[in-house]
């Protein structure tokens, strides 16, 4: 039998098949998010049932989590990403102290306590400038695709200074920037830092470690480097870290 | 046999308006349909809410709704009109201890942008004359003063200044620049009392020296004087001390309501409905003897409910703490979709239900109760109170709620957050709720169920 996470968030959609008896992932995928999300995540799914040998009857139970997760028609309940990420992150570095997420749309503090529970959470979301859109911008203002942009920052001897609190406005600053001069490496440079000091700032004075990083944005190269920088702690990327909070979903519907 | 009370929707009150009325109830003046309110007001914020469906519930929405009506049919009747801005709930007491006077509370006004869905242009017209976004909702009510659409021009205008709000004060400021002269009284920022200093201990428990005191009362004997010179007799002890008793009447009803919907094992009143019953502590919606009695009505539904051992929430409903009243109503019924229910508040007048002292000269009661407002002092010691009644009403989680721009909530909540962290360990969730939520009622949704999850897990 499987358990099902899925992770209908504001970008992707992802989904998780956990078997309930050897507690392991069977199967993982992703999808890009859209109108018909409910579709969507459907689709994935028979797909990776397909995949993996099963068949429906070997479902033993659905958590949808993310920003849609009420549109998923096919989940047998609803749990927050809050909590399924921290459930996630626990299955896979059980030391972690601090969770960062930072999705498409909105970032992420989280403490945990004790077994892997939420003692308490910080979010952004009234603002893209913390979140992984503010890269997306940035990489599409600048011309080039998201997987080049570690690299680039890597190559950063002055991060720029990006003093904008809006995307739309930090995006007219960065034209000016280039006007001036400064290099695309060094801007994005300045981005990343931009978006991990939003994440230190709301992680408020105490951040305990280990802190894990997780959610898509993790897996852009030099953003674990930033954060480090910005909250004083080492950062550690969570394994397959876009699929931390389907994973949760589906070890909590193993239980 | 006691019927199992419901949260229902504004279609559905439209069929138990119908059934009430055909068990016989029977309403005030302003009552009707709740509809009405739609229709006729405009109020389309009404279609999207959930409500408690008692006859009581009924009265205390319409009592509510039809407060520019009971304003404006004063003036008709020659009563003499006083808008008591930003003190909460020590003016108004000297004002209905006057002959012939009428208090409000221009401030409410803030609730117009969130019942009208903004169609009334209030916000729109604040930040015409400056006061944009940056500034706390409450700057729909220099829009109110402009339309003059949702209340009379007062008479009298007093506003407290000093340890206030900062928005408030401009305002305020700003409404006299428009030509609306302001009785202005000064209230201190509270602080304790130096060694040496005579301390005062404040209705709710906080001290201050007697020289603050001595000051807010010298303050407030000027609003005395405006107000005897307003209505041309003068307001005398006695008639001080009556009013002081009348508006304990109505503190001592809403703190039985208070302990009764807040205590008992299954939640015998909607969130919303206890949110505005709370807010008569302040103002008396304009009539204080109708006051009183909608809230007895409404303490009556309760305490039946609980005697029967009935409510409008499951049982396991995770009991929430909440700090700061909310700019748009519909998210106290987001907090009962999500699983909880409100077992305890600050709303930040929580000195407006404690009583006045009766056994002191009635000014020296009414400063006293002033200062004791927990926005005068500092934010450790509202912090303080609300570790005490979150502790005293059991609460298993706190919910604070910010308002966009209020310039107490930008770092009030965090000093709040760590006190109830700290000494209760309860989980904590801070939310912005502006005057229409619903763009953010995914994220709201999102906040609230996770703080249940914790709870819960």
């Amino acid at each position: 039998m499987v358990s099902v996470g899925v992770d209908a968030g504001s970008r992707a959609i992802k989904i998780v098949l956990f078997d309930v008896d050897s507690r392991e992932v069977v199967a993982s995928g992703i999808v890009a998010q859209g109108v018909q999300c409910n579709d969507l995540a459907n689709d994935l799914l028979r797909d990776l049932i397909e995949r993996s040998g099963l068949g429906t009857g070997d479902i033993h139970r659905v958590i949808a989590t993310g920003y849609a997760r009420n549109m998923i028609d096919f989940a047998d309940t609803t749990v927050t990403e809050i909590t399924c990420h921290a459930r996630g992150v626990y299955h896979v570095a059980p030391d972690a102290a601090t969770v960062v997420e930072i999705g498409g749309q909105d970032s992420k503090l989280l403490r945990l306590g004790r077994n892997g529970g939420v003692r308490d959470f910080s979010m952004n979301d009234r603002c893209a400038a913390g979140t992984g859109r503010f890269l997306e911008v940035v990489a599409d203002r600048l011309g080039v695709v998201l997987d080049q942009l570690g690299p680039m920052a890597a190559r950063s001897q002055t991060p720029a200074s990006i003093s904008s609190t809006c995307i739309v406005f930090a995006e007219t600053e960065i034209i000016g920037l280039l006007s001036t001069g400064i290099s695309p490496d060094d801007i994005v440079a300045g981005v990343q830092n931009s978006i991990a000091t939003r994440i230190a700032a709301m992680a408020g004075r105490k951040v305990a470690a280990p802190v894990v990083f997780t959610g898509g944005v993790a897996i852009v190269p030099g953003m674990d480097r930033a954060l480090e920088s910005a909250l004083g702690r080492p950062v550690s990327i969570a394994p397959n870290p876009q699929f931390t909070g389907a994973l949760g979903a589906a070890i909590i519907a193993a239980a | 046999m006691t019927i199992q009370p419901r949260r229902i929707t504004l279609d559905e009150w439209d069929i138990r308006y119908i059934e009430l009325l055909g068990q016989g109830m029977v309403e005030p003046s302003y009552g009707g349909p709740l509809r009405r309110h739609v229709v006729d007001g405009g109020d389309t914020r009404l279609l999207k809410l959930r409500y408690d469906d008692s006859a009581a519930a009924l009265r205390l929405w319409n009592f509510l709704l039809t407060e520019d009506d009971r304003l404006r049919e004063a003036r008709e009747r020659g009563k003499l009109l006083i808008g008591t801005m930003k003190d909460l709930g020590t003016v108004p007491v000297m004002a209905y201890s006057g002959p012939n006077v009428v208090a409000f509370y221009p401030d409410g006004a803030w609730w117009i942008p969130c019942m009208m869905e903004m169609s009334a242009g209030l916000l729109s017209i604040a930040s015409s004359l400056g006061l944009d976004e940056t500034f706390c909702p409450v700057r729909a009510m220099i829009g109110a003063f402009v339309t003059q659409a949702h209340f009379p021009i007062p008479d009298l205008l007093t506003c407290s200044v000093g340890a206030t709000c900062d928005d408030f004060s401009a305002i305020a400021q700003r409404l006299e620049g428009l030509g609306y002269p302001i009785l202005w009284w000064e209230i201190p920022s509270r602080r304790k009392p130096d060694a040496g200093e005579e301390a005062i201990t404040l209705p709710g428990g906080f001290t201050a020296p007697a020289s603050q005191v001595a000051f807010v009362r010298s303050e407030l004997e000027r609003v005395r004087t405006a107000i005897a010179d307003l209505s041309g007799s003068p307001l005398d002890d006695g008639a001080l001390k009556e009013g002081i008793h009348a508006a304990n009447r109505i503190r001592r009803i809403l703190r039985e309501l208070r302990t009764l919907a807040f205590t008992a094992p299954i939640c015998p009143i909607p969130a919303l409905e206890m949110l505005i019953a709370e807010m008569l502590a302040i103002h008396f919606c304009s009539d204080r003897d109708e006051a009183a009695a909608v809230l007895g009505q409404l303490l009556d539904v309760v305490r039946t409910r609980v005697e029967a051992g009935v409510g409008v929430l499951p049982a396991e409903a995770v009991r929430v703490f909440w700090v700061n009243p909310v700019a748009d109503l519909r998210v106290m019924n987001l907090l009962e979709d999500c699983g909880g229910r409100v077992c305890g508040t600050e709303y930040l007048f929580s000195h407006a239900l404690d009583d006045i002292p009766e056994d002191l000269p009635p000014m020296e009661a009414l400063a006293r109760m002033a200062l004791a407002d927990p926005m005068v002092g500092s934010a450790a010691d509202r912090a303080r109170r609300v570790v005490n009644d979150a502790r005293g009403f059991g609460a298993e989680a706190v919910l604070i709620s910010r308002i966009p721009g209020a310039s107490h909530c930008a770092y009030e909540g965090a000093v709040i957050g760590e006190a109830i962290k700290s000494e209760l360990g309860l989980p904590v969730v801070e939310i912005e709720v502006p005057p229409i939520a619903d763009a953010l009622m995914p994220t709201l949704t999102t906040r609230i169920e996770a703080l249940m999850e914790i709870r819960r897990n």
